[in-house]
């Protein structure tokens, strides 16, 4: 409870003190919209946590957000042109590539001596992958029924997410390469996918999808005039399922255990690859359930822009919750006020009639003066109880 | 040993993204004997889109080859490269559309020293181009004016959106928009700082505010412009996505049909707006044949013809005004157009 003090005084602050000086703060509506963007970011935050505590980083998240949201929509709408059967055959010549790769990225773990698996197990994989491969590229095309369309294309969305974040736990505990580099490079790579599969055109769902896109813009009426948005339901739901995984299970008690020390915590017989790749993954799927809300909230998917930056909106938020970047400490609540912190400074900006130009520079400033206090007041109690366990040693 | 076979896998990797790098590129414009011209933008988006089917319609029209390239963020530095890029490639002519002509004058000179250039889209004033092909923003800013004034016609308190002020379009897109509605003189060279209410006799434009070319953070402002002003009676959009950003706020506010909404270029959902009524107008540009003339017109330089450049210097593509009567041609117009069926109009 102590750790996510400073932001949650901080949160408490920044709107006291926008609602004293604008009266339009705090009404349903503004509410409302701070809530819903808090929570889309919360939820990107929260993944990101979790890759933080194992003293990890993902910088893809926001590149991720933009593949996802493209995909979805490309799906989703196949334009008249295309042949039938387009959208389920791309889903398997994606598939199988992917699986081409994941037996490559073993193959060369092997190399390393940092893969148990066997080779045949491998072969399988790359002859798997083949097969998909071929099957979406030579099987004649028909049309899924659209009811099994849409769960189709959502939870293979979804699928993907979570096989990129398995294929950054696998380069970086397998092969051994830096979070940063590989997760850098995905930045750059799922970018540069995303603009080439959607060849720069802005995708979207047009006006159809309500009852879909109700996912991320509806509302659940709470009294006459204020609704809680769904996506405040949906982190909500994450952030205790996340809660739990990282505080009350032994998964979460080894990820912050090989957090603060990785050799240790194998040395104590804790295979922490594998926590280590299931880290990355969840990050992944959450950008990925983010990703897809994202893209039913804004309804306009710019692949070049889409989501850019948002790896560091995650990665603020997650610091700012108390989430050392140096790994083995974190709180889901307090990523969560976090993220919420981010938004609500953003929303006051506005309401206030701050100058945009000025944006960053507030944010920046604030985060960073938030930062400061809580550091000077942990320090104030570590001080505290020096002197107290000074004067009474026993 | 494992080292050895671990070097060989390396060996093989290098080996296979070098094929593969070659396979996709090419490094010499003049390999096929076309003469070959370079097509940059001032970024990625769907109008540029719309820009490449015309200048590579152009390009088939006359076998010439066309490099269309489209730099991503930061985009004045990677201009830069793509110029470079391009110089190093032996083209014959580049039509470019400076993010900061200002600040680019050195790169922008030392390529119309070397090859052919003109400018699109946006002008860099001052600057040894041949021939700028564009809309005069500053009309096209008051044009949008007076959709605001059709749209309201007693007056109100309006709000502007664009996507980053200070580069040239923006800046005199939004400047022709206030002098329309203030009723002021024509004089582009004005300008009223972002920030400070305006008020004039009719009309209040309350502020601009800016997103950074972030859909997301567009759709968030327009939101927080209904939360701060309940009775703002217009919003208008300057960027081509701004528009959809704002529906969005009012759909999900249900304040749609009750604030105007004047747009800027021509997305899909704008124009979807303006016929169902939930946006007044927009006021688009002909991105099709800025690319479609540059490349005519570079082609005919190259080929020594400069009399096709107008003695002022500047080849108007007017904007045009699109409101609930013409919407529906004009978005046939612009189906044929990037399905490359139709002439130039």
């Amino acid at each position: 409870m102590k750790k996510i003090l400073g932001i949650t005084t901080l949160l408490i602050v920044v709107v006291a003190a926008t609602a004293a000086l604008s009266p339009n703060f705090l009404t349903a509506y503004n509410v409302q919209n701070i809530i819903r963007w808090s929570a889309l970011f919360g939820i990107l935050s929260v993944g990101v946590a979790f890759v933080i505590v194992t003293g990890g980083i993902d910088l893809s998240i926001g590149s991720v957000v933009g593949l996802v949201g493209c995909t979805l929509a490309m799906l989703l709408n196949p334009i008249d042109e295309r042949p039938p059967g387009w959208a389920w055959k791309s889903v398997f010549q994606i598939q199988g590539c992917i699986a081409i790769v994941a037996a490559v990225i073993w193959g060369l773990a092997r190399f390393y001596g940092r893969s148990r698996g066997s080779g045949r197990r491998l072969l399988w994989l790359g002859l798997a992958g083949a097969a998909l491969f071929a099957a979406g590229r030579y099987a004649p095309g028909f049309d899924l029924p659209a009811w099994l369309h849409l769960p189709f294309v959502v939870l293979w969305v979804l699928a993907l997410s979570l096989q990129i974040g398995l294929l950054h736990g696998l380069l970086i505990t397998k092969i051994g390469l830096q979070p940063f580099v590989v997760t850098l490079c995905g930045l750059l790579f799922y970018r540069g996918l995303t603009r080439w599969v959607a060849a720069d055109q802005t995708q979207g769902f047009g006006s159809g999808f309500t009852g879909l896109r109700k996912l991320a813009t509806g509302k659940l009426p709470l009294t006459d005039d204020f609704a809680l948005p769904v996506p405040a339901i949906a982190l909500a739901v994450l952030a205790i399922l996340s809660g739990v995984l990282l505080n009350k299970t032994i998964f979460g008690r080894y990820m912050l255990a090989l957090g603060r020390n990785e050799t240790a915590t194998r040395y104590s017989g804790i295979d922490t690859d594998r926590y280590v790749i299931l880290a990355y993954a969840i990050c992944s799927l959450l950008a990925g359930i983010g990703g897809i809300l994202f893209a039913l909230d804004i309804n306009s998917i710019q692949p070049s822009g889409h989501g850019n930056f948002y790896e560091l909106y995650a990665i603020a938020a997650a610091v700012l919750g108390g989430c050392s970047l140096r790994g083995g400490e974190g709180s889901i609540l307090g990523v969560v006020i976090g993220a919420a912190v981010m938004r609500v400074l953003y929303n006051a900006i506005n309401v206030l009639g701050i100058p945009t130009q000025l944006e960053f520079a507030i944010i920046g400033l604030v985060i960073l003066g938030g930062v400061i206090a809580d550091e000077l007041v942990k320090r104030l109690a570590a001080k505290r109880r020096a002197a107290r366990q000074a004067r009474d040693p026993a | 040993m494992p080292t050895r076979s671990s070097t060989r896998v390396v060996a093989l990797l290098f080996l296979g993204l070098g094929a593969g790098l070659a396979a996709c590129g090419k490094s010499d414009a003049s390999a096929d004997g076309k003469k070959t011209f370079g097509y940059v933008t001032n970024g990625i988006a769907s109008f540029w889109v719309i820009a490449k089917a015309g200048a590579l319609a152009a390009g088939e029209e006359l076998d010439v080859d066309v490099e269309v390239r489209m730099p991503g963020p930061p985009e004045d530095a990677e201009q830069k490269r793509t110029i470079e890029e391009l110089l190093a490639m032996n083209v014959d002519g580049i039509a470019i559309s400076p993010v900061k002509p200002d600040n680019q004058l050195d790169v922008i000179n030392e390529a119309a020293a070397r090859t052919h250039l003109i400018t699109h889209d946006s002008d860099a004033p001052g600057s040894d181009r041949l021939v700028y092909i564009g809309m005069d923003n500053y009309l096209a800013g008051r044009m949008c004016g007076e959709l605001v004034k059709e749209a309201l016609p007693d007056g109100g308190e309006i709000m502007i959106f664009v996507g980053r002020l200070g580069q040239d379009n923006a800046d005199l897109r939004r400047q022709g928009l206030i002098d329309e509605l203030l009723d002021r003189s024509m004089d582009s060279t004005r300008h009223d700082k972002p920030g400070e209410e305006l008020k004039g006799d009719k009309y209040t434009i309350l502020d601009t505010r800016t997103d950074n070319f972030d859909s997301a953070a567009a759709k968030s402002q327009a939101e927080d412009a209904l939360a701060k002003y309940p009775d703002i009676d217009g919003m208008v959009g300057l960027f081509a996505y701004n528009p959809p950003a704002i529906l969005e706020a009012l759909a999900a506010a249900g304040k749609k049909g009750e604030v105007q909404v004047i747009a800027f270029d021509e997305d899909t959902v704008t124009l979807q707006a303006i016929e169902d009524g939930s946006c007044h107008g927009t006021v688009v540009q002909n991105p099709y044949r800025y690319g479609y003339e540059s490349v005519k017109m570079l082609a005919a330089i190259a080929e020594g013809d400069k009399s096709v450049i107008p003695a002022s210097g500047f080849l108007d593509i007017p904007a045009r005004k699109i409101t609930k009567d013409s919407v529906v041609d004009f978005r046939t117009e612009l189906e044929s157009l990037i399905a490359g069926t139709a002439e130039v109009k």
